[in-house]
């Protein structure tokens, strides 16, 4: 890769336009030739899921053959179909909390500031530094007594809890932008401080609200932690978890855990995909403006 | 005490009352509509750091716990197993450099624009929407023993070598670190591109105007621009680092062979959960606190820097 930055015919640093044209165009195709590497490197997780579903057993172990095998008998390995409900379950869930308890505050912290409003914001922003191995103990305890743990109801709330520093963060940010006028006015319109929010600010807040469903799904669907011990049935497992498990315990077919794979990848970057621009924005907030 | 501190006079101005009135009744908004968040917040993150403090001072099996005093402490920093965690963290952040280097080429690379940047900036992005579990799935079938890696090494016509990085004590933790590295070149390609992005072309024009190199070009104007995504992108990484290993290492090893993967968030799992031993795991977690608070300190100074 360094080879692309220092071109031999740059060293000299003359500039003479004719002695540079053709290592240019030299230097544009092994450009090229980097980048096709680097796709191929990025690329190796999805080739090695797809090639290797595609054998059986026995056919992984010798190496060669081809079989649709651990697709047909996938739902007899991993119940595919219950564990998607489960992981769509837990992030529509989770994503409609954290939407519902960030927006107002975001709206609050930035429009509606009351005493000592900042410092709280600040203890709340703070609380995203906080990793949950750090306070699992105590959390999954408590969570237990509360006899969360049957449902989705446990794991749902801590996603929830984990998810709304962030969204809080970034609505308060948002919401900044919006002129002070606007909500003022829909005020003295006798709109109400809950019509304001929702006919005046939520129209507005359609870009934040899409990153923060968008960083909060592909978080919360690829989790593993959380769904592990916070969800005790295991038929009421997200897809995540259970290939982890199943991978845990080594006693599974490896073409049949890379056919899951692919199941459990394929909505994460279906929306990866299609809201790109707003995983960019969510990951460089804070720096990018 | 409240009677000393002297109250604002009642305003005596009807439209100045009404304007007090108006405020109290935004305020009182505003505290009504942050409630929820700071319900959620306090009760699900705020409260367990409290239980956490306490319980590192008790022996605790999760239902009963008895009041030691801070022997248990004395006792965890006499357990092998926290420093086996630590040292291994701290050498996993040596895989740090890499996972800021290599991200950091990728993002100059991207830059160049040459055709078709936009399908490759969304290739090299796509591991990022998968699961941890799943990479380390992928991972653990590149480092086996009839993995890729040693089809590579038995390609390159090195038949006699085989290895098998997992298995042994010496190598699990450089395949666990390699391992990182991949995951976060992502996350670390797309803050560096955006650094990139907000870069002025005519800044870089006017240095090759004037007869500076490429490499002169990257090490005076571009690498100076970033320097405030490198810190960002230092501070995610190391974060990450202490607290989202624990899919890959619960699909790749296990924790071992021995516990010579075992990080500190894997040990808090261990030991709470495989041992029962809730009130040390507690203290391990507050370890664990401690350490990402200073990196997040860090990182709040780093954006708060910037407004």
């Amino acid at each position: 890769m360094t080879t692309l930055v220092t071109p031999p015919t740059e060293s000299e640093g003359t500039g003479e336009p004719r002695a540079m044209k053709k290592p240019r165009k030299v230097g544009r195709w092994i450009l090229f030739g980097a980048m096709v590497i680097v796709a191929i490197v990025m690329l190796y997780p999805f080739w090695v899921m797809v090639i290797t579903s595609l054998k059986s057993e026995s056919q992984f172990l010798s190496g060669g053959g081809f079989s649709w095998l651990s697709w047909s008998s996938l739902t007899s390995v991993i119940p595919v179909g219950q564990e998607v409900l489960s992981s769509t379950i837990l992030c529509s869930a989770s994503i409609f909390i954290i939407l519902c308890v960030g927006l107002p505050a975001g709206f609050a912290f930035s429009k509606l500031r009351f005493r000592s409003s900042t410092a709280v914001f600040l203890v709340i922003v703070s609380a995203m530094m906080v990793p949950l191995q750090a306070i699992l103990m105590p959390e999954f305890v408590n969570v237990t007594k509360l006899h969360l743990t049957g449902g989705y109801t446990g794991a749902i709330l801590v996603y929830a809890a984990l998810g709304t520093p962030f969204s809080v963060f970034l609505f308060t940010t948002y919401f900044r932008g919006v002129p002070d006028e606007l909500i003022e006015a829909g005020i003295v319109d006798g709109l109400g401080y809950f019509g304001a929010m929702w006919r005046l600010v939520l129209p507005i807040a359609v870009p934040a609200i899409a990153t923060v469903t968008v960083l909060q799904f592909i978080q919360i669907w690829d989790d593993l932690l959380v769904g592990l011990l916070f969800i005790q049935n295991t038929s009421d497992r997200p897809i995540t978890v259970g290939l982890a498990v199943l991978a845990a315990g080594r006693t599974t077919s490896i073409p049949g855990l890379m056919a899951g794979s692919i199941i459990s990848a394929l909505p994460a970057m279906l929306v990866y995909l299609g809201f790109q621009r707003y995983l960019v924005k969510g990951l460089t907030m804070g720096i990018d403006r | 005490m409240s009677t000393t501190i002297p109250i604002p006079a009642t305003p005596t101005f009807a439209p100045k009352a009404r304007r007090m009135t108006l405020k109290r009744r935004r305020q009182f908004a505003g505290v009504v509509f942050a409630l929820p968040a700071i319900a959620l917040v306090v009760c699900f993150i705020g409260v367990p750091i409290g239980q956490a403090v306490y319980y590192s001072f008790t022996q605790w099996n999760g239902l009963t716990s008895t009041w030691i005093g801070p022997s248990t402490w004395t006792q965890a920093f006499h357990n092998t197993n926290l420093w086996t965690a630590l040292r291994n963290n701290g050498l996993l952040l040596l895989s740090v450099p890499f996972a800021l280097a290599i991200p950091l080429g990728i993002a100059v690379l991207l830059h160049q624009r040459v055709a078709g940047w936009r399908v490759f900036r969304s290739i090299y992005f796509l591991p990022t929407a998968i699961s941890w579990v799943v990479l380390g799935l992928v991972a653990e079938r590149f480092f086996a023993y009839q993995g890729t890696l040693n089809s590579i090494i038995h390609a390159l016509g090195f038949s006699h070598i085989s290895t098998n990085m997992l298995g042994y004590q010496s190598e699990a933790l450089i395949a666990l670190g390699i391992t990182f590295v991949f995951t976060m070149i992502g996350t670390n390609t797309m803050l560096f591109l955006t650094g990139l992005a907000t870069l002025d072309p005519s800044l870089e024009e006017a240095a090759r105007i004037d007869g500076a190199g490429r490499w002169r070009i990257f090490r005076s104007i571009t690498l100076p621009h970033l320097s405030r995504f490198i810190q960002l992108a230092f501070v995610m990484t190391v974060i990450a680092l202490f607290s989202a290993l624990f899919s890959l290492i619960f699909v790749m090893t296990g924790g071992g062979p021995g516990y010579a993967t075992t990080t500190m968030e894997f040990l808090i799992y261990e030991t709470g959960f495989n041992q029962g031993d809730f009130g040390t795991a507690a203290l391990y977690g507050l370890i664990l606190f401690v350490i990402t608070g200073i990196v997040g300190v860090v990182q709040l100074r780093l954006i708060g820097s910037n407004e």
